[in-house]
């Protein structure tokens, strides 16, 4: 496999993310710029420029009409997908770490720092997508988690938001009353640092930098699946149409100096989502992988390290044809 | 002012340049295009390049929606590109990357580090420690109990033949077949288990090696002093067996620190004692014990 780079950032990527064809691939980095791309050619549709500080999360809803994008200048922007204008501000105490939409794309989650006096908080908006200008300043539901402040989240549900903590928590929160529906304390041991839901959102991947990944179930929380690895992880992904998690992250980018490219294992890594085992590796940047998505066609994923690079990957004819444990075949 | 400038500069420009043929395009009947370009490289050299592109035009199904988005105009810093990936912010990986799916834990690709190889087998070569070749008891492979029994399996797994049974040869049942292939790694025949550990010598065992000499380092000696010269100054406390000057490779100009060796280590201690701050050639020598190769 020939893998496309995509030489958009000059700083580390934060976040990269599909829209629901996987024809679009959108990325976004410390260096203030949002991209998408074609995902079969490599080839740069545009950017969305507007942001003035580390953009940290971004996410497309699924008709790829508006793209929703968190920052550290304590903006969340919202832009029209084709044009690349901005469409809407909202202006917030603290910077914004994770946006995701709903599945029906009518409302978005955010999650702004606890920074400043200010307490962390999990937002919810409605999103008026008939005139996508005229929006709402005031979120219909806000909520601080307590104790450990939220690092990444996601709708489990309608009426359901998971997150994950800086202290390695996994809550279920129910938006409408702000309250604690299901909580796994012990999920991780450090902080979250990725979750993607199943397509279905029955199930859920985190990673950590406890060096460990995890597969939750959505409902009660209860973990399915431990990947243990030897590297804090930046990001965890599920593959579809086969039964594969796909693992990223590598040595703090504060330590990559002080230790070798072999010790740092900056790889992806294929792990069997269902016998827990490692199964491949795909070699390729420089320093520890940031982020990871996959292609919903299950044709090939796309990841962003800390390097700056966003490296595309279209699997070969043999990775489709490879049946690691025999004819076992798994259903997903 | 600028223009100007530009002008009788590009102007020399352009005359040096030589002329340069057009590119040739021809296209032949498999739809291979061969493109013949005359053009001068890097040392001022003119060359001929000869491109054969094929062109494969791959289709693809795919959703309304996707190939919609397909003929949506360039925006942001894009705006105004021509259609088409931008060299400057795609590329294609040159290496082609393998991705093999396998089952089972890839530790095994965790080659350990030359550090802990070397390490690794020392400890097989173990010094000190017995190893018996037929049932992996801690006595020799002579005295083993079970001999009668597996000394016929032994014939066959031992293929490295003529291994004695000196002290510390703690082999392995097949120590060819285990060491050589660590890591699918060349492991020289000195680090296999088996080996007798670094520096392995055809005088050893049984003869005095080298090593088993009392022998002192000495340091901060002049470039000029050649083994005469050393030999002179030690000789006086006794029989010296050898001298041995570091020298430059290329250059044999002596790198200041030689190795005596004695036949008697009373000798050597009381030489070391009297030559360790004596002036030689305007430096002060320094002489210890010469530690032994690890």
């Amino acid at each position: 496999m020939r893998p496309i780079l995509l030489q958009g950032h000059e700083r580390p990527l934060t976040q990269i993310r599909f829209n629901k064809e996987g024809d679009l691939l959108f990325s976004c980095s410390k260096d203030h710029t949002i991209n998408v791309w074609f995902s079969d050619n490599g080839e740069r549709l545009g950017t969305y420029d507007g942001h003035n500080g580390t953009i940290w999360t971004v996410d497309v809803d699924s008709k790829s009409e508006i793209l929703i994008s968190g920052s550290a200048d304590n903006t969340m922007r919202l832009w029209e997908v084709r044009t690349g204008k901005c469409l809407y501000t909202w202006e917030f105490p603290t910077a914004v770490k994770r946006v995701a939409w709903s599945e029906d794309d009518k409302q978005l989650v955010c999650i702004t720092e606890q920074r400043m006096g200010y307490q962390g908080a999990v937002r919810i908006f409605t999103i008026n997508r008939e005139n996508p200008t005229q929006q709402s300043e005031e979120p219909d539901a806000m909520f601080h988690p307590i104790a450990s402040k939220a690092t990444v989240c996601a709708f489990a549900s309608p009426s359901l938001i998971v997150t994950g903590h800086e202290s390695g928590k996994v809550a279920l929160y129910d938006w409408q009353t702000g309250e604690e529906v299901a909580v796994n304390e012990r999920a991780h041991s450090m902080v979250v640092t990725d979750l993607q839901l199943s397509p279905d959102r029955t199930y859920f991947i985190t990673s950590s930098k406890d060096k460990v990944a995890r597969v939750h179930d959505s409902r009660t929380l209860d973990v399915l699946k431990t990947f243990a690895t030897e590297t804090p992880l930046n990001s965890a992904a599920l593959s579809s149409q086969k039964p594969y998690v796909l693992i990223g992250g590598g040595q703090e980018a504060m330590s990559v100096t002080t230790t070798s490219l072999r010790q740092g294992k900056f790889e992806t890594r294929f792990w069997h989502l269902v016998f827990e085992e490692e199964i491949g590796r795909v070699k390729g940047h420089f320093g520890p992988i940031n982020t990871l998505a996959v292609l919903p066609s299950g044709k090939g994923f796309a990841s962003g390290g800390e390097d700056g690079f966003v490296r595309m990957h279209h699997y070969d004819e043999s990775y489709f044809r490879a049946k690691p444990y025999g004819d076992l075949e798994v259903d997903l | 002012m600028a223009t100007a400038a530009a002008s009788w500069a590009d102007d020399v420009d352009e005359f040096e340049l030589p002329k340069l043929p057009k590119p040739k395009q021809t296209i032949d009947e498999n739809g291979i295009i061969t493109i013949e370009e005359i053009v001068i490289n890097d040392d001022g050299k003119k060359v001929k390049v000869t491109k054969k592109i094929r062109k494969k035009i791959q289709k693809a199904v795919v959703e309304h929606a996707v190939a919609e988005r397909r003929q949506w105009a360039k925006f942001g810093k894009e705006k105004g590109s021509s259609p088409g990936p931008q060299v400057a912010t795609t590329t294609i990986e040159r290496e082609n990357v393998i991705l093999k799916l396998t089952a089972g834990n890839k530790d095994v690709d965790n080659e350990p580090s030359e550090e802990q190889i070397i390490k690794d087998n020392l400890k097989k070569s173990g010094a000190g420690q017995l190893k018996c070749r037929l049932c992996s008891g801690g006595h020799y492979t002579a005295k083993c109990p079970y001999k009668n029994e597996l000394a016929g399996l032994d014939a066959m797994g031992e293929k490295a033949g003529g291994e004695d049974d000196f002290g510390a040869a703690g082999d392995e049942g097949a120590p060819t077949a285990g060491a050589s292939t660590i890591g699918g790694k060349y492991v020289p025949p000195s680090m296999r288990a088996g080996a007798r550990g670094a520096g392995e010598s055809m005088r050893r065992p049984g003869g005095i090696g080298r090593d088993d000499l009392p022998t002192l380092r000495v340091s901060n000696l002049s470039q000029d002093a050649t083994d005469s010269d050393v030999r002179d100054l030690f000789s006086r406390f006794g029989r010296v067996e050898r001298v041995y000057i570091g020298r430059d490779r290329d250059t044999r100009i002596g790198k200041g620190f030689a190795f005596v060796s004695f036949e008697d280590r009373n000798v050597a201690d009381q030489a070391r004692q009297k030559v360790d701050g004596l002036g030689y050639d305007n430096l002060i020598l320094k002489c210890v014990w010469s530690q032994p190769k690890e």
